[in-house]
């Protein structure tokens, strides 16, 4: 017998499928879906506007109302990622950014897209409107946002369009 | 409170696989270790004597099992006593050492394990045929999975997001910043017989590696590793009674999670966690934020990215806000430096293994304290105080810093 270590692997894979509610956020979602609004909420308190948007205010403790911000907002950091997950390596170099959106007083993770995707394009500071996808599911890649002066480019092709 | 002391350190050897064990079988061997460690310094024990477990377990999904803690429960002989998992991302260890002090603090166990373990690299995608990229989608599953899990999210892009923010704010850390603490980290663990990343290389190498997500490139990175740390934590009486010739207090341990949506901080740049845990773990060891440098011997770092130990060396209190880069530029990190940051090798050097890495950090710095850290032994202990630190989860909410005293060199 030889003696040497031999690993023994086995395939698995482990997959579990969802419905999953977006409870008391369902109306963000609707609204981004059915008629492209961004809807934020701002506490009933204090005046914060959440965004993304949670029914209550975990400052104050008290519920929060819905409220449309713009569509339009400022970069507050990016990044231009390389490599990345299983789920996404294949859409690698894409830009994500924490946009603070007009009207809203916390900052969104959202997807950038550029016609020229340098660190340059989207630091802070630079100001982007949001893009739609014609064929809208109710989820965070219902939109993305591009620079303001890539604005008319991007919603001009066939897959997007613009919202406000 | 009861004192609290670490008796035992237990420590495998990180690496980017090991084909040869399973989970448990790498928990269980980072335990004897820990025991044939406590028995060194006096004790006599075995696993019997071990009356509760701290399991510090990140991810279920590396494990391909839930609940792994039981299953290591039942291999390592612990039947029949009380068993706890802590999961707080890259803070797991530190946050296990916390809980396993309070366990033994409180009173519930004298005698207590505090035990971490990963193995990620069985995590495979068919698709690149290569487990990295599973890995990091393993990982990006602890983000927030309706606003941030679609938009590509990752762990460097996350931690890259408040590095660039920092910067943004003060001028640092710049690349080159970034890449001095990959150096330091690499070539500490040239002296560190367990590390994963031993290596000699120049600022200009860190540079030239691929980039991953802007300006993170390729070393400025910690590797995913599989590795198993155990601590024996004691009471004071057990101390006594064991006659242990060198028990390092646990005096202090400080906690803090952040919002982990980084867009609701107040300022992008900063790891808030970090300092609410550092403040307190301070407080608690009698210590002061803004003179910490001069009251400790040296830190080991969760330098999860370069960016971030640059960051952790501010909002721990070494240096004030925006001179973290300037602190490694004149050599205060380094072996020989002010405060020697991750004699082990950190991270980016010995290796991440999630669960297992503020277990091995604590580890490390007991050893450092006791003397007994081998060719990566720090010179100069004169406070006879070190502090291990641990961040994770989504945008680095999580995190924890122990602070460790040798009585000994303290009276000196």
């Amino acid at each position: 017998m030889n003696n040497e270590f031999q690993a023994h692997e086995i395939r698995d894979v482990i997959k579990i499928n969802y419905k999953y509610t977006m409870g008391g956020q369902s109306k963000f979602f609707l609204e981004l879906m059915k008629n492209k609004k961004i809807l934020g909420a701002k506490c009933t308190k204090c005046g914060k506007v959440w965004m993304p948007p949670r029914i209550n205010c975990s400052d104050c403790f008290v519920p929060a109302d819905w409220y449309e911000v713009k569509h339009t907002g400022t970069i507050e950091v990016s990044t231009i990622v390389w490599y990345t997950t299983s789920a996404f390596i294949e859409n690698i170099p894409y830009g994500t950014a924490y946009v603070r959106l007009d009207g809203a007083d916390t900052a969104l993770l959202q997807g950038i897209f550029s016609e020229n995707l340098v660190p340059s394009k989207i630091k802070r500071g630079k100001r982007v409107k949001a893009v739609f996808q014609k064929e809208r599911e109710g989820k965070m890649t219902d939109f993305f946002f591009v620079p303001e002066d890539e604005y008319l480019n991007w919603i001009n092709k066939p897959e997007f369009e613009g919202g406000e | 409170m009861r004192k609290v002391a670490i008796i035992g350190v237990g420590i495998t050897p990180f690496k980017i696989r090991w084909e040869d064990k399973t989970y448990f079988e790498l928990a269980y061997d980072a335990t004897k270790l820990a025991l044939e460690d406590a028995n060194k310094n006096g004790a006599i024990i075995t696993h019997n004597d071990l009356q509760s477990t701290i399991y510090g377990i990140y991810n279920e999904l590396f494990e391909r099992q839930f609940m792994p803690d039981i299953f290591i429960n039942s291999y390592i002989g612990m039947n029949d006593k009380p068993g706890v998992r802590v999961a707080t991302g890259g803070a797991t260890g530190g946050y296990a050492v916390r809980t396993a002090y309070a366990e033994v603090a409180s009173g519930l166990s004298d005698l207590s394990l505090c035990l971490g373990v990963e193995k990620c690299a069985d995590c495979y995608d068919e698709q690149t045929g290569a487990s990295t990229p599973e890995v990091l989608n393993s990982i990006a599953f602890s983000t927030d999975m309706t606003y941030e899990y679609p938009m590509g999210v990752n762990a460097a892009s996350s931690y890259v997001s408040m590095v660039n923010a920092h910067f943004e704010e003060f001028g640092s850390p710049t690349e080159e910043q970034m890449a001095l603490v990959s150096v330091k980290n690499h070539g500490n663990a040239i002296n560190n017989p367990k590390a994963q990343s031993p290596m000699k290389i120049t600022v200009e190498d860190v540079l030239n590696s691929r980039i991953i997500c802007y300006p993170f490139k390729l070393l400025d990175c910690c590797l995913y590793s599989e590795a198993s740390a155990a601590l024996i934590i004691a009471s004071e009486e057990k101390v006594k009674e064991l006659k242990v010739e060198n028990p390092i207090w646990i005096t202090g341990v400080g906690a803090a999670n952040t919002d982990c949506f980084i867009g609701n901080r107040e300022d992008l740049g900063r790891l808030y966690s970090n300092i609410h845990a550092a403040k307190a773990a301070y407080k608690m060891a009698g210590l002061e934020y803004d003179k910490i440098k001069s009251q400790i011997d040296l830190a080991e770092l969760h330098d999860a990215f370069s960016g971030q130990e640059v960051i952790s060396y501010e909002e721990l209190g070494f240096v004030p806000f925006g001179e973290g880069g300037k602190w490694i530029e004149s050599g205060g990190p380094l072996m020989d430096g002010e405060i020697p940051c991750c004699p082990s090798g950190g991270l980016i050097g010995c290796g991440h293994a999630v669960g297992a890495t503020g277990i091995m950090s604590t580890g490390e710095a007991a050893l450092q304290l006791r003397g007994d850290a081998g060719k990566h032994q720090v010179k100069t202990i004169e406070n006879g105080r070190a502090i291990s630190h641990s961040i994770g989860g989504p945008g680095a909410a999580y995190a924890a810093i122990i602070v460790m005293e040798n009585e000994e060199a303290v009276r000196k």
